[in-house]
């Protein structure tokens, strides 16, 4: 007879997880997966699971992994090198990765340059983390690790809306608050590509409760095509378009429209700005002014009650104003304007008629959309949650990547918040919410984040720009403590940071950047960056010349065909690990529930793989680290649970080795102990059986507004006195340390960022390279489908199986007529030149795109990654080469290019 | 009576295709083959352009053209409504295939790889199909007949439901007994106007799609 089994376990391919199901095992062999319905309760996508974990049985048994530890024999590093990989031990090649370690750190934690020797790349940035066992704890008992050299940063990210997004209202990434909301407005987000069986699930839901859905995108992407409305907006042009809806708010349409409320208790509309552009303070306590209607007099911010304060005018005003490095202005009787007012004439030349040119999109359609907006705000609504009667403004904008990073990627997030801010549609029921912050901490509870800072808003733990603290040395090779003060200097920080410096700049220096060192040992965990990062070429070219270089590897692919070593981890259903879940991850993620999820072993291991747990002990053994590593889990490192608390004692002892079921279990005793306030012990038997545990997490802890009206804060909207003057001292600071180099992205710290036409940029790049910009009369941009939004499934047949049903997969999208122009035909293959390469595809021949853009779907253009080398499907980051001139303030660029196209005779 | 139907919400469908791909993991389909297959149809010209997804697969039909083609009897219609394959007296001639309006058929002609070498998985599960013989979703008859004996309701109990019901993340298939009036299905073709695909040939499908309101 044969033995069926259901095992419990989770798939985070992706940000969107966990996505609980069960792995159906039968004699040993794993037969299927299917969704754990019993989580739908609590589950954010009713327990079901997308198409990317159908793929994890492909994943795991194909015959394409690296199937045991692998050496280099051949010393050159080459892309026309073959590397004469050759089978070695587990054992060996742990003691060689250990010895290579403990070498550097012979030499100390940091190099001549003052950068850590050690550097780790992972890609998605923090998703890996699911995957990674007890790695992390090894990390932190190395202590000096630099990872801003590969995170997935910048590229193919929401990059600006996770650095201001976090700053004003704890928002890494926003989301439509759907179950409730009537009107979501995406400005190129693709929630049905890249939103996980929960962003489908949940908008599954409001379609049937009859919302409606505006997809703002060049092209009609997954999310266009699940829309009620298509706007097919001109590439990069997002900002316009959003400003001029700002302009039709406040100069158009009726004050009613807007939640004056809103305005006047929970933003800094009503502060005071001083001549210089910062706000006007009182002299004794240095607070922020207000203007006070009924006493005719300002008074500090948090002095009046709500119906005497002005929103609107100028007043004359006696007070200070306090600048960078605290430089001081005294004003006597000096006209100031409030917040809103500035806004309000600031906005005043974005208008539709404006913004119609530079978008290409009717005047109509701009005004329809400001008109939606209006019709679904319902202001003055509200909503009972949790038993507390909230503001209900079910209007919700969401901004995609392309959109919100890169130049005018600080405007789009601006132009967002301020739009949600208008109607008062912010952090409440049916508005846009921030679904989860990874800068600030905790990250699994965004009200225990915030605390009240200077000026009645939240506190802010920035980066430092005053003289005293800024760091004159870069403490990591992508310099985002000294760079980029919004990227704070937390866990996620260096994913977040300007990583294209690293890279430009490693080994020879790069224009007048000071040359960084190579680390003397890289360790690389899911991560391909000779595809997915910019400047793929030169990523090779320094990769070659890492001194020691181990990876992680799922199959050979473009960046370990450069490694000295390649290691096999197990895959998702071999390993085991215990993560969090809920209360909310990312977009949709948004769960009714949160708690604990066992990913354990389905069956055997296929191949000679490694758990992570069991490798990261290992080399913590073999370096010397294990009491450190110990220490760091203890600690609470892992999972933020420490291991002694009240009423329970899972210690690890320095003295032991523990195995992973051995360190899991002390994990889940823990986290169950503390999760259920004492009251259950379960062990990892008990999660090996059950795979989850979970407690309620009350709705309303979603929505930031009850935790700023308990503290009595503000958010800082939309006026930014704090922006402009920490971008005045690290232009400082920068300075008198001769670095101007940087001088083009101090502009961005604007306290009312001025918007334009960006695509200039891209036209000025042509022209630069001697290129005339009419010859390049297409935008190239890259979009997603579902069965590669992350997960690292580019070697699985199976996905690119499901991919060609969906338009595009299987070429270059380019509009019919266009094409027909140019003599292209459907399946005909067309050249794609840029100023940096020349590459070929087949024409996919689509009305669903504007006739000035194409677009790639996914990232390929391998050529050593088993499978996906004969897709022979072009790689978009070939073709970009942006400037790094041209890198926003937080280090990210924008994933478009101009290019031409030519029919290829045959 | 009991007659199974499958409503498919085109409200919902989005095209993600995860339907196709848990059909195949759990049936151990090779390259190529879909029991599901997701179309995606374009409608309009720039700037006013739609793109529909419909799902594809066998109707089911309750008059079906297959098995009246079928020279071997190997296509049979089950009292239930749905119809099966019996791989063992499947002779491979084609016919059913030529004969079904809907394309819903595909010709398992050789056993093939997704690799250069068969993986594990694929030793131990393709052998659960015969080769030569023709392939099409029969609504996961195994897992409702399997059900029923251990007393769950199809449509409603996961292991009772063809795999895909509660695969889709949508939630947009239905799975039910059309016989009965106060079924989910019933209610759902009655309530939205279900239709079905080329309903002038005659055979009276089992698969019915809810019109797309957007």
């Amino acid at each position: 007879m044969l033995l069926k089994t259901k095992v419990p376990t989770y798939c985070v391919q992706c940000y969107n997880g966990p996505d609980l199901f069960y792995a159906v095992v039968e004699d040993g062999l794993v037969r299927t997966v299917e969704p754990n319905l019993e989580c739908a309760d609590i589950s954010p996508a009713g327990g079901r699971i997308c198409v990317k974990a159908y793929g994890l049985v492909q994943k795991m048994y194909n015959p394409d992994r690296i199937k045991t530890p692998l050496i280099r024999t051949n010393p050159k590093k080459g892309r026309n090198e073959d590397p004469g990989w050759k089978e070695i031990s587990w054992d060996k090649a742990l003691d060689i990765v250990a010895g290579k370690m403990n070498e550097s750190k012979a030499k100390g934690p940091t190099d001549e340059g003052g950068f850590p020797r050690f550097a780790v790349i992972m890609g998605q940035a923090g998703s890996p983390a699911a995957y990674m066992g007890t790695l992390p704890a090894f990390f932190t008992a190395w202590g000096s690790v630099d990872f801003s050299i590969g995170g997935g940063q910048g590229i193919r990210c929401y990059h600006s809306e996770h650095l201001y997004g976090e700053y004003w209202h704890r928002c890494f990434i926003a989301a439509p608050d759907t179950p409730r909301t009537e009107l979501v407005i995406s400005f190129g987000h693709n929630t049905y590509a890249s939103g996980g069986a929960a962003g489908v699930f949940r908008n599954a839901q409001a379609r049937e409760r009859g919302y409606k859905r505006i997809q703002v995108e060049p092209h009609l992407s997954a999310s266009a095509v699940n829309s009620d409305q298509w706007v097919p907006i001109k590439p990069k042009t997002d900002a316009a378009l959003m400003y001029s809806l700002i302009n039709i708010l406040l100069h158009e349409k009726d004050r009613t429209s807007l939640d004056l409320d809103f305005l006047k208790r929970r933003t800094n509309s009503p502060y005071l700005i001083g001549p210089r552009g910062y706000f006007i303070r009182d002299r004794e306590t240095e607070k922020p002014l207000v203007w006070d209607i009924k006493a005719g007099s300002p008074m500090p911010h948090d002095f009046l009650e709500i119906g005497d304060i002005a929103l609107e005018g100028g007043y004359k005003v006696s007070g200070i104003e306090i600048g960078p490095d605290n430089e001081r202005w005294e004003h006597s009787e000096v006209l100031c304007k409030t917040s809103f007012q500035q806004t309000v004439e600031f906005t005043s030349d974005y208008t539709p008629e404006w913004a119609a040119k530079i978008c290409d999109l009717p005047i109509e359609t701009i005004r329809g959309l400001a008109n939606d907006i209006v019709k679904h705000a319902h202001i003055g609504e509200t909503v009972e949650i949790s038993g507390e009667k909230l503001p209900y403004r079910p209007v919700a904008f969401l901004l995609g990547k392309t959109v919100n990073n890169g130049p005018g990627g600080y405007q789009t997030v601006w132009a967002r918040t301020i739009l949600a801010m208008l109607i008062g549609a912010l952090e409440v029921p049916g508005g846009t919410i921030g679904a989860s912050q990874r800068l600030n901490k905790p990250h699994h509870d965004r009200w225990s984040s915030v605390w009240p800072g200077d000026d009645g808003f939240m506190r802010n733990n920035l980066n430092p720009t005053d003289k005293d603290n800024w760091p004159t040395s870069p403490t990591s090779r992508a310099r985002y403590t000294q760079l980029a003060p919004l990227v704070l200097n937390t866990g996620w920080s260096p994913f977040l940071s300007p990583y294209p410096l690293a890279w430009l700049a490693m080994g020879d220096g790069w224009r007048d950047v000071e040359r960084t060192t190579y680390p003397d040992v890289v360790l690389l965990y899911r991560a391909n960056p000779a595809i997915s990062m910019y400047y793929p070429d030169l990523i090779e070219e320094k990769m070659a010349n890492f001194p020691f270089f181990v990876c992680l590897g799922y199959t050979h692919d473009e960046t370990n065909h450069y490694a000295d070593i390649i290691l096999p981890d197990h895959t998702d259903l071999e390993g085991l690990q215990l993560i969090r879940f809920g209360p909310a991850v990312h977009s949709e993620s948004i769960w009714k529930g949160f708690g604990f999820a066992l990913r354990q072993p389905a069956t055997e291991p296929v191949f000679n793989s490694m758990d992570l747990t069991d490798f990261s002990t290992e080399l913590a053994f073999r370096t010397g680290f294990l009491k450190e590593y110990y220490d760091a889990i203890n600690a609470g490192l892992i999972l933020g649970i420490r291991l002694k608390g009240k009423g329970f004692d899972h210690l690890l002892d320095p003295e032991k080795k523990y195995t992973r079921e051995e360190i899991w279990d002390r994990l889940c005793r823990a986290s169950t102990m503390i999760l259920s306030e004492g009251k259950d012990d379960h062990n990892l038997q008990w999660f090996s059986e059950n795979g989850y545990y979970a407690v309620d997490y009350p709705y309303i802890r979603h929505f930031m507004h009850p935790v700023m009206v308990r503290w009595g804060l503000r958010y800082e909207i939309p006026y930014q006195s704090n922006i402009r003057k920490i971008g005045k001292e690290l232009g400082n600071r920068l300075h008198e340390n001769e670095i101007s180099w940087w001088d083009h992205q101090l502009t961005e710290y604007e306290a009312l960022p001025k918007c334009e036409d960006y695509t200039e940029i891209w036209d000025q790049e042509l022209r630069d390279a001697g290129a005339d910009p009419k010859n390049f009369d297409f935008w190239l941009i890259n979009t997603r489908s579902m069965q590669y939004a992350w997960g690292s499934n580019a070697a699985l047949p199976l996905m690119a199986e499901a991919a060609k049903n969906v338009p595009g997969f299987k070429g270059a999208i380019i509009n019919t007529r266009a094409a027909k122009k140019l003599g292209i035909a459907e399946n005909d293959i067309i050249t794609i030149e840029s100023i940096k390469t020349t590459v070929k595809a087949r024409a996919v021949l689509r009305e669903g795109v504007r006739p000035d853009t194409i677009v790639f779907t996914g990232q390929f253009g391998h050529w050593k990654t088993p499978f996906a080398k004969d897709l022979g499907i072009p790689n978009f980051n070939t073709l970009a080469d942006p400037d790094p001139a041209n890198l926003d303030a937080g280090g990210s660029f924008a994933d478009l290019v101009k290019v031409k196209i030519e029919k290829v005779d045959l | 009576m009991t007659h199974w139907v499958m409503v498919i919400d085109l409200d919902k469908c989005t095209g993600c295709q995860t339907c196709t791909v848990a059909c195949k993991v759990e049936n151990a389909l090779g390259p190529t083959i879909q029991r599901v297959r997701v179309l995606a149809n374009e409608i309009g010209e720039f700037p006013d352009v739609k793109r529909i997804y419909i799902p594809r697969r066998c109707m089911n039909c309750e008059d079906p053209q297959c098995t009246d083609v079928c020279p071997s009897g190997a296509t049979f219609k089950r009292d239930d409504g749905i119809v099966a394959i019996n791989q063992d007296e499947c002779i491979g001639c084609r016919y059913c295939i030529m004969a079904c309006p809907y394309n819903a058929r595909t010709f398992h002609a050789v056993e093939q790889s997704y690799h250069d070498t068969p993986s594990e998985w694929e030793e131990k599960r393709y052998p659960e199909h015969t080769v030569g013989v023709v392939d099409k979703c029969d609504f996961c008859c195994s897992r409702i007949d399997k059900g029923l004996e251990n007393g769950q309701k199809p449509g409603i109990d996961q292991d009772a439901t063809p795999f895909c019901v509660f695969s889709c993340i949508a939630d947009a298939i239905h799975f039910g007994d059309l016989d009965n009036e106060n079924s989910n299905v019933s209610q759902l073709i009655k309530e939205r106007e279900g239709f079905r695909l080329l309903e002038a040939m005659g055979t009276d499908p089992s698969v019915y799609y809810l019109p797309r309101r957007y």
